[in-house]
């Protein structure tokens, strides 16, 4: 079986790639504003994970994504065929 | 000079020019709407809106963020007279009550009958409907879409003062403001746009936007003024866009577009984004106009851009600064066509101190600032000193506008109208200076701050800041610095906390939770040492162009701070002292 997907150490990427930001402390409760990236910024970090996944997240769900928690059950729920660590 | 109402009505029988909406028809398939058959969406979409009882002058907001919904919902209500409100959907990451509390406030400003939204959105939406009371019903896309069951009603004739629809500023705010534009205001403005503006012709040219349809340079610049001189356009969605933003060049390459425009933001976007393959594939030599505003430009990211697309077979002379805004319709004025981006360099230590941009010498500390163009035939620009007199070539004062092209006001709002003109001239609280007829935007009066195409206020920022442990009660300052690509945001504030770095990484989170923006410093300084006026006002300028020129915080005492106005007032007569000295004697 595949590894888990760890939604917390891709996001710890995808904020690396797209903002040149490193994000050692993050945890699923982490409000994802807080983080200091500008909306711009977030909309490409959302797209990595699109891409990274092979899913879309629909436009209005985005609003009810605030914390890297809410982030993973999303993608969690777009692909229910994979498994994703808690 | 037409009108988009009389302009769509001609197009009975354009089945070859049209709009093209990327991903329209599903992933990866494009649709084609002829002006036929745009025309006749529209009118479909106004069946639907009298059947519903709306007549001329009601207002309807429209939340779509579709173009292929937008387009025909927005010029439906145009076609018979209604107002349409445009404002921007929901689509940022968890900020769902914050964008609700924002839409509330402004619809009860405009006071809509009928919300036109698609099934998606209106789901989001439901619980904002509740909270405001001229709301009769919520109408989607989908069912406009349908074939309506009465005759297709006739364009109205509309008179040119009439308003044609509602602008609201694209910040949030507690009290926002309506900009009406009107029929003739469009006219007028779409007219200098494509005819002295762009030089631009239908048969031959073709606009790409990935811009926002409920903001005015996409709205007016990519689909009003293509409407009103056929201009085939394609859309990309703004959401698409800003997830990848090398679709828009990728898009420009396929389509063989040669007309877009994009705030600078976008720009620097872009060149970070676009990989060296992609550039050697794309061919970008036919491409006329890469407009540029709606944020202050940044030369070095244009230089930039220039740079990076040149394998691309980009020419220098497409880049196009442009200045603009909503009050005036939407341009004021454009570099020609076939000039490359110039610039002045002008004396730092003058412009601070004189008011005055006097060309820098060799060696001197220089500012750099874009060329933004010629207003248009039939448009006139002045710049002007806080008594309303013009001032001569090369002094700084605030850009003011008198045109067919400018807004007769606010949207019931006659104290905000009173205040955005003087002697008939439009007020654009934007600071700069002439030469030869040509502009040059050097800052803003108001204390709007303008982040990747969006106004944000500072007292918003500044109260949230306030609340913050450590931060000294009312201390905060909030403002820009030119960064490295656009505008970036910079927060002053006074602390006695032993733990600064603490308070700093509290002010970036808490920023960023709130408004979604980026803190590029957080400057924390002894109290009592941020520039206040006699009455203990905080000086935004003052504090920024302290920052600026590093003095911020080196004031010392209030004692210390008067000298140093002493001192200012002394080295000069004129200028922003001059502002000191009325606050200091009520003046």
């Amino acid at each position: 079986m595949a590894d888990r997907i760890d939604v917390i150490e891709m996001f710890k990427q995808a904020a690396f790639e797209v903002d040149n930001r490193r994000l050692p402390d993050l945890k699923g409760e982490t409000v994802i504003a807080t983080l200091g990236m500008d909306s711009v910024a977030i909309m490409e970090l959302v797209s990595w994970f699109e891409e990274k996944l092979s899913l879309r997240i629909p436009d209005e769900e985005l609003g009810h994504i605030r914390t890297v928690r809410d982030l993973r059950d999303t993608v969690a729920r777009l692909a229910p065929d994979r498994q994703f660590a808690a | 000079m037409i009108g988009v109402v009389p302009a769509l009505d001609s197009y009975e029988g354009e089945h070859v020019r049209g709009f093209t909406f990327l991903g329209g028809k599903g992933p990866g398939a494009d649709l084609f709407l002829s002006f036929h058959e745009l025309r006749l969406a529209a009118q479909r979409r106004a069946a639907h809106y009298a059947a519903a009882g709306l007549v001329r002058g009601d207002r309807v907001a429209v939340i779509v963020p579709e173009g292929e919904h937008f387009i025909p919902a927005f010029l439906g209500a145009l076609w018979i007279g209604l107002i349409p409100v445009p404002l921007y959907p929901p689509v940022s990451l968890g900020k769902l009550d914050a964008f609700m509390d924002a839409l509330v406030t402004i619809l009860n400003v405009a006071k809509p009958r009928v919300l036109v939204t698609t099934e998606r959105v209106g789901k989001v939406l439901w619980p904002a409907v509740g909270r405001i009371p001229s709301l009769e019903r919520v109408i989607t896309s989908e069912e406009l879409a349908r074939e309506p069951a009465g005759p297709l009603p006739k364009a109205v004739a509309v008179r040119d003062d009439e308003v044609a629809f509602l602008q609201f500023t694209s910040g949030s705010t507690a009290l926002p403001k309506g900009v009406m534009v009107t029929h003739g205001n469009l006219a007028a403005n779409t007219h200098a746009i494509v005819v002295h503006g762009l030089k631009a012709d239908g048969a031959r040219d073709i606009c790409v936007s990935w811009l926002p349809l409920y903001h005015d340079m996409g709205l007016i610049g990519c689909v009003l003024a293509p409407v009103c001189h056929a201009i085939p356009s394609v859309y990309i969605p703004t959401l698409s866009f800003i997830k990848n933003a090398t679709l828009w060049l990728e898009t420009l390459h396929k389509y063989r577009g040669n007309l877009t425009f994009a705030p600078n933001f976008a720009y620097a976007l872009v060149t970070k984004r676009a990989k060296p393959e992609q550039i050697a594939r794309w061919d970008l030599s036919h491409v006329r106009v890469f407009g540029c505003g709606s944020e202050p430009i940044n030369p070095h990211t244009m230089r930039a851009f220039v740079d990076a697309m040149a394998p691309a077979g980009l020419k220098p002379s497409a880049l196009l600064p442009c200045y603009g805004m909503a009050e005036a319709t939407l341009a004021i004025s454009f570099v020609g066509v076939d000039e490359p981006l110039r610039t002045d360099r002008i004396d730092e230590e003058r412009y601070h101190r004189e008011a005055t941009a006097a060309p820098a010498a060799n060696g001197s500390a220089a500012l750099e600032i874009v060329n933004c163009g010629r207003t248009f035939p039939g448009h006139e620009m002045s710049v002007q000193d806080d008594d309303g007199r013009i001032l001569p070539d090369r002094q700084i004062g605030e850009i003011c506008l008198r045109s067919a092209s400018v807004t007769p006001g606010y949207w019931q709002d006659p104290e905000a109208t009173r205040a955005a003109f003087r002697n008939g001239w439009l007020r654009t609280g934007d600071l700069g200076y002439l030469v030869d007829g040509e502009v040059f935007i050097s800052g803003r009066i108001k204390d709007i701050l303008i982040v990747n195409g969006r106004n944000y206020y500072p007292q918003r920022i500044e109260w949230l800041v306030d609340d913050i442990q450590g931060v000294r009660k009312g201390s905060a300052v909030v403002f820009t610095r030119p960064g490295r690509a656009s505008e970036e945001i910079v927060v002053a504030a006074e602390s006695r906390a032993e733990d600064a770095a603490a308070v700093k990484t509290e002010i970036v989170a808490r920023v960023s939770e709130e408004f979604q923006l980026a803190v590029a410093d957080v400057a924390l300084v002894a109290p009592g040492t941020l520039p206040k006026t006699s009455s203990g006002k905080l000086q935004r300028r003052k504090t920024r162009e302290q920052y600026l020129n590093g003095t911020l915080g080196r004031a010392g005492r209030n004692g210390n701070a008067r000298l140093a106005l002493a001192r200012h007032l002394a080295l000069s007569l004129v200028g922003r002292a001059r502002h000191e000295v009325r606050k200091l004697f009520g003046g």
